[in-house]
């Protein structure tokens, strides 16, 4: 039930298919620091930027083998910000050059009865967790360091304990398919982070 | 007409350079008037770093290919007047007023000052006098001398680097990088430790599709009402070992949909 890549579908006008570009690392608690003085400097003068949010993913299982996969994030810390629903899809098997992992990203902002709605379409919670950290910018880059929580009783998110001792670093893009040149600019930006951070392109699917 | 182009292009690219040069300089000079209390000598460095990495280029630009032979070129002064040039003044940003007869031998000269040009004819009557043989001796001591000083350099860099490589903390860890990659990828080790029987819960607004999971995922015993907000725990978990019942649940709700009394599961 995954979307076909995003080479083979016809362009038939509406929205472009936009692509994320991704790479990750992560860093150890004490190490936080350094690491965010480092993005301070590196990264767009902002207002150091936090963020507490909670993500449910939810799956339809279809008919096929591979359900289809849904990411719902609402803001916890920020009133009046619309739930965050997210499609992914599998990482685009390019060629060993591409120094980021490629994946399909529809992006939408919805309201706040997005759960009924997904339940309503047949979706089901697989799991959850909140999410603590800050974001950073530079240009079209979005680097984020955050630390998983579990959440130990469904629904409360209140009662949550961290998942490791790290933080996990994400470096992404979200930009229109075929830019390549993204993903260099991403690891000129990677390199700066050594030794700190070491970002790369990590296949989920090694991990399973 | 050829050359002429190509003369223009080289003027206005060394014209670019020595402007680029000024403002280093200007900088520079800034820097070490005003900020002489709190300069730290890597700044320094870097500043002479950066004129050095200038003057190369300007260098690059004069020896490039397409730059004509400069020195076939003669700059006459066509007209001397002691009086102000606003023209010239703008163009200098106000550094010469007028283009006299005093100004143009400082600014049009081509020859070294006199001092210099006694060291310059000293060095060339020096170097005449060396024999070949010896002038190679001396150029192969120094490129000895050289090298030699910069594999000491290099050691002392690489042993100070592995000495303090080892006082170095890890600043992170590879199993926590795929443990977090693989929970955010697809929920490893965040499947909700539910223990068996504990049951899962029942959405309250959709009475159809509840009594269809109720049915369904023969585990739960004890429907719970859920919070109010939205968060349903996992039903079909790929962990879970219900191996048929959690596949056919959507088409149950569809059968469901159709034929109201239909109950496809065994309880």
């Amino acid at each position: 039930m995954e979307a076909p890549p995003v080479t083979m579908m016809p362009v038939t006008g509406g929205t472009i298919n936009m692509m994320e570009y991704l790479l990750q690392g992560s860093v150890l608690d004490q190490s936080l620091e350094s690491l965010l003085h480092r993005l301070r400097g590196l990264c767009d003068n902002m207002e150091p930027e936090t963020f507490l949010d909670h993500e449910m993913v939810f799956l339809l299982k279809g008919q096929q083998a591979s359900p289809f996969v849904l990411r719902a994030r609402r803001s916890m810390d920020k009133s009046g910000m619309p739930w965050h629903l997210r499609y992914l899809g599998q990482p685009e098997i390019g060629d060993k050059n591409r120094h980021a992992l490629v994946r399909n990203c529809v992006d939408i902002a919805t309201s706040d009865n997005l759960t009924d709605f997904l339940v309503e379409m047949g979706f089901r919670m697989d799991h959850e967790f909140v999410a603590k950290g800050h974001v950073f910018r530079k240009g079209i880059m979005k680097i984020v360091v955050y630390k998983i929580f579990r959440i130990l009783m469904p629904g409360n998110t209140d009662s949550i304990e961290p998942l490791s001792l790290s933080y996990l670093v994400e470096l992404n893009v979200v930009a229109p398919a075929g830019q390549d040149i993204v993903s260099d600019d991403m690891r000129n930006f990677a390199e700066q982070l050594k030794p700190l951070v070491h970002l790369e392109k990590i296949d989920p699917k090694r991990l399973m | 007409m050829r050359e002429e182009k190509q003369l223009e292009l080289t003027l206005e690219a060394l014209i670019s350079q020595v402007a680029d040069l000024k403002n280093s300089l200007v900088s520079f000079i800034y820097k070490l008037e005003n900020e002489y209390d709190r300069l730290t000598w890597p700044s320094v460095l870097d500043s002479f770093a950066l004129l050095s990495g200038q003057l190369n280029t300007l260098n690059k630009v004069l020896k490039h290919e397409k730059t004509p032979l400069l020195r076939n070129q003669v700059i006459i002064p066509l007209v001397l007047s002691p009086d102000r040039d606003e023209e010239i003044m703008r163009q200098t940003e106000g550094r010469v007023p007028v283009f006299s007869h005093e100004v143009v031998p400082d600014h049009l000269r081509t020859k070294p000052d006199p001092e210099v040009e006694e060291q310059e004819k000293q060095l060339i009557t020096d170097a005449a006098r060396i024999s070949p043989d010896g002038a190679q001796k001396q150029i192969q001591s120094l490129n000895k001398m050289c090298s030699n000083l910069l594999e000491k350099i290099s050691k002392e860099e690489r042993e100070s680097e592995s000495g303090g490589l080892r006082q170095n903390k890890q600043t992170f860890n590879p199993t926590d990088t795929n443990a977090l990659v693989a929970a955010v990828a697809f929920g490893k080790g965040l499947s909700n430790r539910r223990p068996p029987g504990s049951g899962g819960s029942v959405q309250s607004g959709q009475p159809g599709a509840g009594a269809i999971i109720a049915g369904a995922s023969g585990m739960q015993q004890v429907p719970m009402s859920s919070a109010p907000a939205q968060q349903q725990p996992m039903l079909a978990g790929v962990q879970m070992a219900q191996a048929g019942q959690p596949g056919k649940m959507p088409s149950g709700i569809k059968t469901n949909i159709k034929s109201a009394s239909m109950h496809p599961y065994q309880r």
